[in-house]
């Protein structure tokens, strides 16, 4: 059985058939447009598969699968959107999911990494911030204080800064948090973060699969 | 305009087609029955015309429903409207109010309705698809008779907190032992500024408390969100947005709702 998390920029396969295979990721548009996959999830997903997580479910049966502790944030920072789950108790608390406000700010992070030629995992993270609620709107920050001098690494961190104080805030500003999503491994980002956080890679939407995998499908949804 | 209630009930017997904005009193509702008269309900998508048309009259960042209020109004051929802009509605909705007054050559008659006499909430509380229910219950306000044959009550597995929702499409998500909370169930028992009913939730129940984006019922929606061990706020705009879906879907099947 193939699994697939269909993201924005990436997607990430797993072939469950294949003992001890690791997942694999290819960037989205080199995806082939005939790729099937048994079970899908991801915004992309519904194109390429017949049964569907959506990404809420997927990053919480990941989050049970991963995690072991009964009370934790699970936040995912993916390209286009960010989303968290709460649980207490060993039971969903709380979720969100920011499509709209939290629009494009993995995106943006990377497409600045490359136009400015940057490499995070070389920035400080900086006593600074912007106040950041969306990718696109943020970039303007960036320009204004570049005109009033400030060093063009320095700003592009004080606003990978401001998204991440503003994802954490959407996740509740827990003093803990585990972290889902291509973002891990940006050190400047996860450095970024006002409380303790546990990386937890781009993988854990297909480990939610996995885990969903095991379920008898649900009836289609209406 | 404002009329004295024995009046607005008096000059229904010169028209034939009305709007109502909201749920005006039942003595209102009771008059216009008894004279026959067709009664829209403004506040539902009743004509094909875009949203956008409501622009020149009311911000674009405003409640969906009384937006699709406007649209009906401009769009209809009515011979008055009644829009209720007392404690069981909105200062939203006094605000359109005003604003169609001087924008239509019809008159639009502003009331007040504190009715408390309790008519039962059997749809909120039946077995029954929840798109059917609320359609049921926002058809109601058009009559002033009590529900004929009510069905009987279910045990919740669910529940959903709010206002009849400008986009119906989120209620295809719910289980049909789905209990309606909020102004819809106000709605339904006939007593729509009942704010006590309004506030009343199940906390044995994982419950969905909806608000219309840009509604002031956004903070009651989230403040009783967070007293519930179990809930999900969400404020929804025109349409039903695929997060918003997914948000539903996973609150309800992560709490171990059975569709
Ligand atoms: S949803 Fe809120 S703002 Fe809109 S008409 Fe109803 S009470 Fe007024």
């Amino acid at each position: 059985m193939i699994l697939g998390d269909f993201g924005t920029s990436y997607c990430k396969f797993l072939d469950l058939d294949a003992p001890g295979a690791k997942p694999a990721i290819i960037a989205t548009k080199e995806l082939p447009r005939e790729t099937r996959v048994d079970l899908a999830t991801g915004h992309n997903g519904k194109r390429f598969a017949d049964r569907y997580v959506n990404e809420l479910i997927a990053l919480a049966r990941g989050g049970e699968a991963l995690i072991e502790e009964d009370e934790y944030v699970l936040l995912d920072c993916g390209s286009r959107d960010i989303k968290f789950i709460r649980y207490a108790n060993g039971k969903l608390a709380d979720m969100g999911w920011n499509a709209e406000c939290g629009a494009s700010m993995g995106f943006t992070i990377e497409l600045l990494e490359r136009y400015y030629e940057l490499d995070y995992t070389r920035l400080r993270v900086p006593e600074q911030t912007f106040s950041v609620t969306c990718g696109v709107l943020g970039m303007s920050d960036i320009f204004d204080a570049v005109i009033s001098g400030v060093e063009v690494a320095e700003a592009v961190a004080r606003f990978v800064k401001g998204i991440a104080i503003n994802a954490y805030r959407f996740a509740g500003s827990p003093a803990k948090l585990y972290l889902s999503g291509g973002l891990c491994d940006n050190p400047l980002f996860v450095g970024s973060f006002p409380c303790q956080v546990t990386a937890l890679g781009r993988f854990v939407l297909l480990r939610g699969l996995e885990a969903e995998a095991h379920h008898p499908s649900p009836p289609p949804v209406s | 305009m404002t009329l004295d209630p024995a009046s607005s009930v008096a000059i229904l017997s010169r028209f034939r087609k009305i709007g109502i904005i909201g749920v005006p009193p039942l003595e209102i509702i009771r008059g216009a029955n008894e004279h026959g008269l067709v009664i829209h309900d403004l506040d539902e998508p009743l004509v094909r015309e875009d949203l956008e048309t409501a622009s020149p009259y009311l911000p674009r960042v405003y409640c969906a429903i009384l937006r699709t209020a406007v649209v009906n109004a401009l769009h209809l051929e009515l011979d008055a409207i009644y829009a209720d802009t007392g404690p069981g509605k909105c200062d939203c909705a006094l605000h359109t109010a005003t604003i169609l007054a001087e924008a239509l050559p019809i008159p639009v008659i502003c009331t007040k309705n504190t009715d408390t006499v309790a008519c039962g909430t059997p749809l909120c509380q039946a077995r029954l698809p929840l798109i059917d229910r609320m359609l049921a219950i926002t058809a109601g306000v058009k009559s002033a008779a009590p529900c004929q044959n009510p069905p009987d009550p279910c045990t919740p597995t669910a529940a959903f907190w709010g206002v009849p929702p400008r986009d119906f499409s989120i209620l295809g998500l719910f289980p049909d032992t789905t209990h309606i909370h909020g102004w819809a169930r106000c709605m339904e028992n006939k007593t729509p500024a009942d704010h006590a009913l309004e506030a009343q939730f199940n906390p044995e129940v994982p419950t969905v408390f909806f608000a219309q984006s840009f509604c002031a019922k956004t903070a009651l929606a989230r403040y009783l969100a967070k007293k519930h061990p179990h809930a999900l706020y969400l404020d929804v705009d025109v349409h039903t947005t695929s997060s918003a879906r997914a948000k539903v879907q996973a609150f309800l099947e992560l709490s171990g709702v059975r569709p």
